[in-house]
Formats: structure tokens, C-alpha cells, sequence
């Protein structure tokens, strides 16, 4: 817990660090007439000494209660995680070579095997059948103009 | 008062058309799904469906997403009564008691006592927007620029105090909102900030890609994180005839029913995750006054009552602040507001006298749109029970699909769905940091808001920031917020009084 907002903290620090540091490369101004970095810069400010607060907070805290490590009550899966990220990924960098019908076949095809459906019928059929709904829905019912790529649909 | 009567009259009129009355169904209907399925809530499902409206006219289209709004609110009650699992943070309060009558065999009149109260709830709070709303438009025009900052600092403040496990990490979320929104054109003099010479940041960062990002894609990547068998759940589904609840059990709900929506009316009004606030407050009042306190957590009627409606009439009175100030007070009013924005509808003081026609036949369809979801409910709960049964392993990659569609049909841009995976994955680390998402994104929506009313504030004073606490109303937010930023910290001294003194594990509020 206690490494987690560290993490936390520290991260949104460095946002705070970096948002100042680029507002100082606008106009900032006077409070009368303010420049568009002004703002920006207080925020990135306020942000950075939030974090120092969570950060100070946290320190103190760790230091009076000893840490104490509560094992996770659901085991967690990385990989699947990895997994599917990648697979969204890919299927927005063929988003428009490919077009969407078959991206969104390919897609629930790939995401309901890292899912674990085993069967290789269900997951096709089943994909291939939820695809040709959804292209009905969008393109078209709701005339939404989505690439057609090269299968050309 | 009899002008807006008449004036409700005429909106009646334009919700009753065929064209408004199937877009107030299709609202319903979609808002009752989002509500059931755990994992999408109201914010992704108006975010996704937003593209969807774009051909409609603007009061059609509001008249949808209010509707998802407001279904989403009557579907979340029945999955955390049928499976413990609330479908939408404010039904949490309902799984105590909802789900202990579910298990005694009393999920049907757990659900239509539910339903019941949420009709009577919405319907008396939309009379409470009938009436209050347009006087206080009038008062809201005595509103400037110091007068705004302040009322939008009071709103982060008693948010970031109610949301999340820690009033700093709330902060700190709504500090992220606000530096993300002040990416693309300054709106005071145009220079282009942090867009780092890409065209596609000139405008912005959408926040149609921030929120179904940060609540579609991040609360997916959750589930995903889960082994295979934390997926599937075992779903309780009520039959028809075992639906309706007793003269007895009515009898007990109609004080907490009526009780819920007083509560709720008044929590809307306030800054604040309202319904989330109300159910709380409500549950808290009924265990007080109970006869029989040791009944609530056992499957005490009461207890699925009170906090149901006050859940509906904090939705319906939450209306008030976005239409009157302009000002959403929640994130899924933000979305409405941006929705509003888009089909060039500036919410204020102004808009009863500018958009007649939106404003009371919005909410003439939210009377309509009770009506038609205590229809949908009572019935049809079965129906919506074994939607619950498709397996989430077929449900998230189909939740994915739709977010990357809806996604690129706003801007029909690749680019913002880039946005969308990059906050999704944002998302998906601020639940693993135990951080909130709704304050960033009331900040990103209110950011250029509040940086307008703070420079233009300051261009009036000739920089002297006294001009925010000259001003009486703008002093009065001032003072609230002071009064809630201090709430933490004698809860602090109180705790480690009554400890002796040792440290306390978090400031803030309850869990939201």
C-alpha cells in the first residue's frame, strides 16, 4: 500500500514538475493581465506540493505504524493484461489499412481467446457473428462512416 | 409559478412527440442496460452514445443521454440486489440490505419497491425543478466572474472531500484535470499550450476520449487483471409472479421513500457525487429512526427504500446546477454539459429564455421517462436479470469494440483513440493506486471555465485578488470551502483525541 503511493505520488510530482516547466516557456504576465502560462504554472505548482504533502504524509506515516503488508485478496494476472492491451493496440494500428468490419472480427476473435474461451468454434463463430451485428448496427442502421479498408465493405 | 406550469405544459408537448418519446425509450432502455452491466456506468455509457446524436436536434439528443442518466440510476439497483455486485457507485448502499431480502427469497419486491420509490422520488423532484429552477436563473444572473471561481472551487472542494480514500489524492486528481485541460488554445488569447506542434492537441484533449477512457477501458482492464473464474458469477432471477411487494411491505417503504427524496432533492443541489451522497445519507437517517435498527443490514425494506429514491431524486435535482449555472456539479452532468456544448447549447441563467423548447421538454421527458422505466422495470426485471448472465469473458471484448466505434466516430479520428487506450491506461493505474477518477474529469470539463472566470476576475480587479472576498456570495463560497477543507483535519485532531493521540490511517470522507 504504502509503496503504491509513493509510486503515486511520485509520479504525479514530476506531472506537476513537468507542466511548470513548460508553462515557463509561455508568456506568463501579471495578475492584472495574465499570460496563458500563468495558470498552467500555478497548477503545476499546487500539484507538486500535493504531492510533496502525500509523500511527507506518507513517510511519517510509515515511520509511526511500521509497515505493514496485507497480502492481495485476488490474485492478479499480468499476462492477460499485457495481453489484451496489445491486442487493442494492434487493432488501432490496422484501424484503417484493414477497415473496421474486419478489424472488429479479428479483434473479438483475439480478445475472447486471451480470455479463455478455449473452443476455437465458439470464439470464431461467436466473433464472427457479433461482428456482422455491430456492422449492421453502425454502418449500416446508423450510416456511421467507418474506414472501409482494403476488403473494401 | 403558473408560467412555469404552463410552460411544463408546452414542454409536455414536445416530449410527447413520437420522434422524442422513442429517443426518451431508447434512453431508458440503454440506461437501464448500462445499469445492470457492472463495469459500464452512466459516465461511459452518455460518453459512448454522444456520437449517436449527433444528427439529432439538441433537445432529442438531451432528451436521450438525460434518459441513460437517469436508467442507469433504476438498472444498478437490480444487479446489487440479485448479486451483491452494485452496477454504479450509488447502488453500493442498496446491496446491504437488497441482497440480504434477495437471499430470504424477497429479491422481487427488494426490486419493485426499487422501482416504485424511484418513480415516485423522480417525479416529485422534477416537480422540485419545475419550480425552483427558473427563479433561481434570476439570481444565478447576479453571478460574475468571482462569483463563479468561487462557486467552482466550492465544487472541487466538497467533491475531492467526498470521493476517493484521501482528500489529497482527490486534489491531486483534480489538479491533473485541470493542467489536462488547459492543453490546445489558450481560451483567453489564443497561444497554443503544451500541444508540443501536433495539430490534433490544437483543440484539446477530448473528453469524450478522457471519459471512456478512464471509466469504459480502465474499469475493463480491472476486470481483465482478474483470473479467469473471478469473471462469472451466479445470478438470482426472480419470477414475475413473485414481484410484487405486500400492502405490508408498502406501507413500510412509503415514509423512507418519501423521506429519500427530501434528501436526495437537497444533496443534488450541492456540489458533490450527489446520488452516491443521498443513498448514504438516507440509509443513515432510516437506521436512526428505525423502530427496529437491528433489522438493516438483514434485509430491512427500509433500507432498498429510502436510499433508491433519494439515489433518483439527487439525479433529478442535480439538473438544477447544470442547467441554471451551467455549472455540473458530478462527472456524469459534466458529460451531459459537453454533450450540451456540442450541440451548441451554453448552459446558464440564460437558457430557460434562450432554449424554451430544450429546457422544459427535457424535463417534461424526464416525467415521461420515469413513467416509461417503472414500466421497463416491473416487468421486465427477469428480462434484465439474465442479461446479467452473459459470461463477462464475451461482454468485455464486446465493451471494447464499442468504445474504440464510439470513440472514432466523434472526430472520425484514429488520433482519439489513441487518447482513449492512453487514459484508459491512466485508468487502469489510478485503481491500482487507489486514486478517483471523477474529479479529474469535472476538472478537464470546469478547467477552462474556472481559468476564464479566474483571469477575467483578476482583469477586473486590476490583479488585486481581494475582489474574491469583497464580493458577499463569492466570500460565502469561499468561506464553505475553507469551512470543508478544515471538515478533514478536525476529524483528524477529534480521532487522535479519542486515541490518545496516534496517527490516523486517511483523511477524507466516506468511500464514494
Amino acid at each position: 500500500m504504502s509503496r503504491d503511493e509513493v509510486i503515486g505520488g511520485t509520479l504525479a510530482f514530476f506531472f506537476g514538475a513537468a507542466a511548470a516547466y513548460f508553462s515557463l516557456k509561455m508568456p506568463i504576465g501579471t495578475f492584472r493581465a495574465a499570460g496563458s502560462g500563468l495558470f498552467p504554472l500555478g497548477l503545476g505548482i499546487l500539484l507538486m506540493g500535493l504531492s510533496l504533502v502525500l509523500l511527507i504524509k506518507v513517510y511519517v506515516q510509515a515511520k509511526a505504524t511500521r509497515e505493514k503488508t496485507t497480502p492481495s485478496e485476488v490474485p492478479r494476472s499480468a499476462k492477460q493484461v499485457i495481453l489484451f492491451v496489445s491486442a487493442i493496440t494492434v487493432a488501432t494500428l490496422l484501424f484503417k489499412p484493414l477497415g473496421y468490419p474486419l478489424v472488429s472480427f479479428l479483434l473479438l476473435f483475439a480478445l475472447l481467446r486471451i480470455l479463455g474461451m478455449r473452443r476455437w468454434v465458439y470464439s470464431l463463430s461467436l466473433s464472427l457473428l457479433t461482428a456482422t451485428g455491430v456492422y449492421f448496427l453502425f454502418v449500416l442502421w446508423l450510416q456511421i462512416p467507418l474506414p472501409k479498408g482494403w476488403i473494401g465493405l | 409559478m403558473f408560467e412555469s406550469f404552463q410552460h411544463l405544459i408546452t414542454g409536455f408537448g414536445i416530449a410527447l412527440t413520437i420522434h422524442n418519446l422513442f429517443y426518451c425509450l431508447m434512453g431508458a432502455i440503454i440506461g437501464t442496460l448500462v445499469g445492470v452491466l457492472p463495469g459500464l456506468g452512466p459516465i461511459a455509457g452518455i460518453a459512448l452514445l454522444i456520437p449517436a446524436t449527433y444528427n439529432l436536434n439538441a433537445t432529442s439528443a438531451i432528451i436521450m443521454l438525460a434518459g441513460i442518466y437517469y436508467g442507469a440510476m433504476y438498472g444498478g439497483s437490480t444487479t446489487s440486489i440479485l448479486l451483491n455486485v452494485p452496477g454504479e457507485t450509488a447502488s453500493v448502499i442498496t446491496c446491504i440490505d437488497g441482497y440480504q431480502m434477495a437471499q430470504r427469497g424477497r429479491a422481487g419486491p427488494a426490486l419493485a419497491t426499487c422501482a416504485i420509490g424511484s418513480f415516485i422520488a423522480g417525479s416529485i423532484a422534477i416537480l422540485g425543478l419545475v419550480f425552483l429552477a427558473p427563479p433561481l436563473a434570476e439570481a444565478a444572473l447576479a453571478f460574475g466572474p468571482p462569483e463563479y471561481f468561487s462557486l467552482m472551487v466550492f465544487g472541487f472542494i466538497v467533491l475531492c472531500n467526498v470521493t476517493g480514500s484521501s482528500l489529497i489524492k482527490s486534489l491531486m486528481m483534480a489538479v491533473i484535470g485541470l493542467i489536462i485541460g488547459t492543453i490546445g488554445l489558450d481560451p483567453v488569447t489564443g497561444v497554443a499550450r503544451f500541444t508540443f506542434n501536433s495539430m490534433s492537441l490544437l483543440s484539446g484533449i477530448e473528453f469524450v476520449a478522457v471519459a471512456i477512457g478512464l471509466f469504459g477501458i480502465g474499469e475493463v482492464l480491472a476486470n481483465v487483471e482478474k483470473p479467469l473464474e473471478f469473471l462469472e458469477g451466479t445470478v438470482l432471477v426472480p419470477r414475475l409472479r413473485e414481484l410484487y411487494p405486500t400492502l405490508q411491505d408498502f406501507k413500510k417503504s412509503i415514509g423512507p421513500i418519501l423521506r429519500g427524496t427530501g434528501i436526495g432533492f437537497g444533496v443534488g443541489l450541492v456540489p458533490g457525487p450527489a446520488p452516491v451522497i443521498a443513498t448514504y445519507s438516507s440509509y443513515m437517517v432510516e437506521r436512526k429512526i428505525s423502530r427496529n435498527p437491528g433489522e438493516f443490514g438483514k434485509g430491512a425494506i427500509e433500507g432498498v427504500a429510502g436510499p433508491e429514491s433519494a439515489n433518483n431524486s439527487a439525479c433529478q435535482s442535480a439538473f438544477i446546477p447544470l442547467f441554471v449555472l451551467g455549472i455540473p456539479f458530478a462527472p456524469p452532468t459534466a458529460i451531459l454539459l459537453g454533450a450540451l456544448l456540442i450541440h451548441g447549447v451554453s448552459p446558464g441563467p440564460l437558457m430557460i429564455g434562450q432554449h424554451p423548447a430544450l429546457f422544459w421538454g427535457v424535463i417534461a421527458s424526464m416525467y415521461i421517462g420515469n413513467f416509461i422505466l417503472l414500466i421497463l422495470n416491473l416487468p421486465f426485471v427477469p428480462l434484465f436479470a439474465n442479461i446479467l448472465r452473459i459470461p463477462k469473458k464475451v461482454l468485455l471484448p464486446l465493451v471494447i469494440l464499442f468504445c474504440i466505434t464510439g470513440m472514432y466516430t466523434v472526430n472520425n479520428s484514429v488520433f482519439d483513440i489513441w487518447m482513449m487506450l492512453l487514459f484508459g491506461g491512466i485508468g487502469f493505474l489510478i485503481r491500482k493506486l487507489d486514486y478517483e477518477g471523477a474529479p479529474l474529469l469535472l476538472a478537464l470539463v470546469l478547467g477552462p471555465k474556472l481559468e476564464v472566470a479566474f483571469r477575467q476576475s483578476l482583469m477586473i480587479s486590476h490583479g488585486d485578488f481581494r475582489i474574491f472576498l469583497d464580493r458577499s456570495i463569492s466570500m460565502g463560497f469561499l468561506l464553505a470551502t475553507l469551512l470543508f477543507l478544515l471538515i478533514p483535519v478536525f476529524r483528524i485532531i477529534l480521532k487522535s483525541a479519542g486515541k490518545g493521540g496516534g496517527p490516523t490511517g486517511s483523511i477524507g470522507g466516506n468511500k464514494g
